[in-house]
């Protein structure tokens, strides 16, 4: 049996050195010659389960074996020495070269072992364009071919360099529907000529189209293996963003008043050319909470980037209070009581080698309450950010200490501590307790909750399904830059039901998801 | 880690470098001392050393070299201010190395305040060096404007326009401004009251302007740690996706901070022609810009540190000008031990092994210390 496994990984258990287990005890096989999808959300594991097999990564425990043999995957270029090559998502070519000398690129051929063939290059490029039927122009620039084509080339790129396993991660993200099509004619066309190909996605329709079995991953662990003739997407979506534990945070009914932000119309083409925000219409009430439930990549962050002046949009409008806050500058909008707690903490959320204080002062520098004229009232800040270190329960030596050397929910219990107490009217939560654990996730929750009943507006975006389903009080799924869904109630939504609006499976009539409109 | 760690390491890491620097610089002084046997050259080297590293200190009879220390101190005016220029401008994490032309400029500009206004004695200096600070803080902000509204290197441009001031001032010294009664290339002399006052005697030419440039080191480092607006500035160079998200105007910051590292910079140059020159006579760039970002790196770009890193600066180069005089050795050496120590710590990988233990160190501690009181707290 075993020989007839491509690769064959046992009880595969990953921590990364900042803690995170991203894989625990998975168990993964790939038959020789199919097409094996591995499914799960964003966070699920995919990706640094290929990694692994890719050599970018090492697991911390477990066995892999290739083609029946134990290796160790040290580096990818010990991976390419057994046979396995990798298409990655952001594509990793050089621009400003041809696509012959991409694909040449740390194997180049020589003429007298000093110059660079340039023609033979050509020549490798066209011999296995034609064997495998991947149409690539050799002497193009790569920066000038389109997308699909930079794709064929980091196939073929694979191809050279001898591999019979192909990983390809989430291929079609980049991708048109036309290219999608003509991508899935050569996989097929791999597939027949004896290569092996692992197949990472989130779209269901696709994986039905062209996989032959599928290994379904979700918070890390395995959630099984199916022939994809053998099932259907409803099983797969509840193997998928099926809940785990349930917390519960207890809150009262939201009795929203006036509406607090209103977004008209939105548009948005990102610099790819992909419809981002595809008409995109909501209110959010004062004193309620809603959220964007949605798999990651359909427009939720360019939805808050829109409202956070991070891009501009196409056409649209966005109303605070009545008022356009359309390329407002940050400082503005923050004046007007915009908070955002910002989906990458590390980047957006701190100044990681700066003190807790400084973190705490970044958005009220200019406040007169800690300014004597020129200088600053020392003693003001130090005293208010005590008093926030106490308030959320952040952990830490002193108001003094680095923020990058606290853990990753105190970090996020200080983004939020600033957040939280500018006296915003609206706050913007993206992602607010990703990858932090379970005390700061509960904390924060719950001072969401209660910042709402005081009577200001939530918009609260989250990958994570049991969080928007219980802290919102009305709810909007969204999926390929449009609203598929509007609940107007959460507290007996079916995230079977859920899943499907996710994953572009179904989508609403007009009429009820106009009613988040509120007009 | 924990603070005090964190200042062992850079003291650590400050005294190694300096000392692979010296140890560098002897192996370069025993190739290119004279003698014909290795014994010679031995004891050229060491006195060779010992005017470098003793020399501005002590006479060779052992007593205080009270003219050497003097020396240093008014050595250390222009560089603080560079120094500090750097400073402010690396801060903000903006690589502006116009601070070298920017003091020749803010000199130039000063010369000619100081030659040409009709002002009454206390208002012509303030008058001169204030106009060659601000000056220069406007020729050290075309950088940062390019920078903070089109995007461009602001590295290259303040290097590019070190050598625009540079030829400017020559062209303008050779045609307009040159005393042609002077045997040399050089201005008229500066009014006699625009001259700073001396601290001891005219021959060390210790002026005020150290006193001066101590007080501006202390405004600065108020300035950097005590106000919105260097804080604006300190975080701009941390994290700059993070301050334009907290809502921090960071292009109105990148160009602050190297204005006011221009203004530094171009007061430099000032404190520099009225506190040691009666003309202005420099047809070449003088050399403080460049050490002045030596100075802002030792001092790991706090003001606070920039004396003590300017008079270690200073002290070098009296000490490589006293072993050249002593031995055959040129004085240029100071700029290989300068460059060896700007190689050190600009490495941030050097004694990276010995970081880490220490935050082991202090991360191991921590857990205890968790540990501890989560004991306390089940009593």
């Amino acid at each position: 049996m075993t020989e007839q496994l491509a690769i064959q990984m046992k009880k595969i258990t990953k921590v990364y050195p900042n803690g995170v287990m991203a894989n625990k005890d998975v168990d993964f096989e790939v038959r020789k010659g199919e097409i094996h999808a591995l499914m799960g959300e964003n966070g699920a594991g995919k990706s640094t389960l290929v990694k692994m097999i890719f050599g970018m990564e090492q697991p911390t425990s477990g066995e892999i074996y290739v083609n029946g043999e134990h290796v160790h995957l040290t580096s990818p270029n010990v991976a390419i020495s057994k046979g396995i090559g990798m298409v990655h998502q952001h594509f990793m070519l050089v621009p400003s070269l041809t696509v012959a000398e991409n694909i040449v690129l740390g194997m180049v051929p020589t003429k007298s072992g000093v110059l660079i063939d340039f023609d033979k290059a050509i020549e490798i490029t066209e011999e296995y364009s034609k064997r495998y039927n991947l149409v690539v122009d050799a002497r193009a620039k790569v920066a000038n071919i389109p997308v699909g084509m930079k794709q064929k080339v980091e196939i073929l790129k694979a191809l050279v360099r001898g591999a019979k396993i192909l990983i390809l991660d989430e291929p079609t993200a980049v991708l048109t529907t036309q290219e999608t099509e003509e991508l899935f004619k050569e996989l097929v066309d791999l597939k027949n000529q004896g290569f092996t190909l692992i197949f990472i996605s989130h779209k269901l329709n696709e994986i039905m189209e062209i996989t032959d079995r599928m290994t379904i991953l979700r918070g890390g662990k395995f959630m099984g293996v199916h022939e994809t003739k053998d099932t259907n997407p409803e099983i797969i979506s509840r193997l998928m963003v099926g809940r785990d534990v349930v917390l519960k945070v207890e809150k009262e009914p939201a009795q929203p008043t006036d509406a607090v932000l209103k977004v008209k119309n939105l548009e948005y083409v990102n610099v790819w050319g992909k419809k981002m925000l595809d008409n995109v219409s909501f209110t959010l009430r004062k004193g309620e909470i809603l959220g964007i439930a949605g798999v990651e990549g359909n427009g939720q962050k360019e939805l808050v980037d829109a409202i956070f002046n991070f891009i501009d949009v196409d056409s649209g409008e966005i109303l605070l209070n009545g008022e356009s806050i359309l390329h407002t500058n940050q400082a503005n909008l923050r004046k007007k009581g915009i908070s955002l707690v910002p989906e990458d903490r590390m980047l957006f959320g701190i100044a990681a080698k700066a003190s807790i204080k400084e973190n705490i002062l970044s958005d009220r520098s200019g406040d007169p309450k800690y300014n004597n004229g020129v200088l600053f009232n020392m003693k003001a800040i130090e005293d208010d950010t005590k008093q926030l270190i106490k308030d959320y329960l952040i952990r830490c030596k002193s108001p003094e200490q680095e923020v990058g050397m606290l853990s990753g929910g105190n970090i996020q219990k200080v983004v939020v501590a600033r957040e939280f107490t500018n006296d915003p009217v609206l706050i913007i939560a993206d992602q607010p307790t990703r990858g932090i654990d379970v005390g700061a996730t509960e904390f924060i929750r719950k001072k969401l909750v209660e910042l709402s009943r005081s009577g200001i507006a939530v918009l609260l975006v989250s990958a994570d399904l049991n969080e928007v389903m219980e802290l919102s009080d009305s709810l909007i799924v969204m999926c390929g830059g449009e609203i598929a869904a509007y609940f107007e109630d959460t507290t007996d939504l079916d995230d079977m039901e859920m899943g499907k609006y996710m994953l572009g499976l179904a989508k609403q009539d007009e009429e009820q998801i106009r009613k988040v409109r509120h007009e | 880690m924990n603070k005090k760690r964190a200042l062992t390491f850079s003291i650590t890491r400050t005294v190694a470098a300096i000392f692979i620097a010296i140890l560098v610089a002897t192996l370069l002084i025993f190739v290119s001392s004279k003698g014909n046997t290795v014994g010679a050259k031995f004891s050229e080297t060491l006195v060779a050393l010992r005017a470098m590293l003793i020399g501005p200190l002590f006479r060779n009879n052992g007593s205080f070299n009270t003219k050497g220390f003097l020396e240093i101190l008014a050595l250390m005016v222009p560089i603080m201010l560079t120094g500090l220029a750097t400073t402010v401008m690396f801060s903000a994490n903006q690589f502006n190395l116009g601070s070298e032309g920017g003091i020749m400029f803010g000199a130039f500009i000063t010369a000619l305040i100081a030659i040409y206004t009709p002002l009454p004695p206390v208002i012509l200096p303030i008058v001169s060096i204030l106009g060659g600070s601000f000056a220069t803080m406007l020729l050290l902000m075309v950088p940062a404007v390019l920078k903070a509204k089109l995007g461009v290197s602001e590295m290259v441009n303040s290097l590019m326009i070190n050598y625009i001031v540079m030829y400017i001032i020559n062209f303008l010294l050779n045609t307009r401004f040159m005393d042609r009664t002077k045997g040399q290339v050089q201005t008229l002399n500066f009014q006699e009251h625009a001259l700073l006052p001396q601290l001891v005697g005219r021959g060390t030419k210790l002026s005020l302007g150290l006193v001066i440039a101590l007080v501006v080191v202390a405004i600065v480092a108020t300035v950097m740690y005590r106000t919105r607006w260097g804080y604006n500035i300190r975080m701009i160079g941390q994290n700059e996706d993070f301050s334009k998200y907290s809502g921090i105007n960071v292009p109105f910051y990148i160009i602050l901070a190297q204005g006011l590292g221009g203004f530094l910079a171009g007061m430099g140059g000032s404190l520099e022609m009225l506190g040691r020159y009666t003309a202005y006579d420099w047809k070449s760039l003088p050399g403080y810009g460049w050490t002045g970002v030596t100075v802002a790196i030792l001092a790991g770009n706090n003001p606070a540190y920039v004396p003590l890193a300017a008079f270690f600066m200073a002290y070098l180069d009296k000490g490589c000008e006293m072993m050249s005089t002593y031995s055959s050795v040129p004085a240029q050496l100071i700029d290989i031990i300068q460059a060896v120590i700007f190689l050190f710590f600009a490495a941030d990988n050097f004694l990276a092994g010995y970081r880490q233990k220490l935050v082991i160190k202090s991360a191991e501690e921590d857990a205890k210390a968790a540990n501890e009181v989560q004991v306390e707290g089940g009593k």
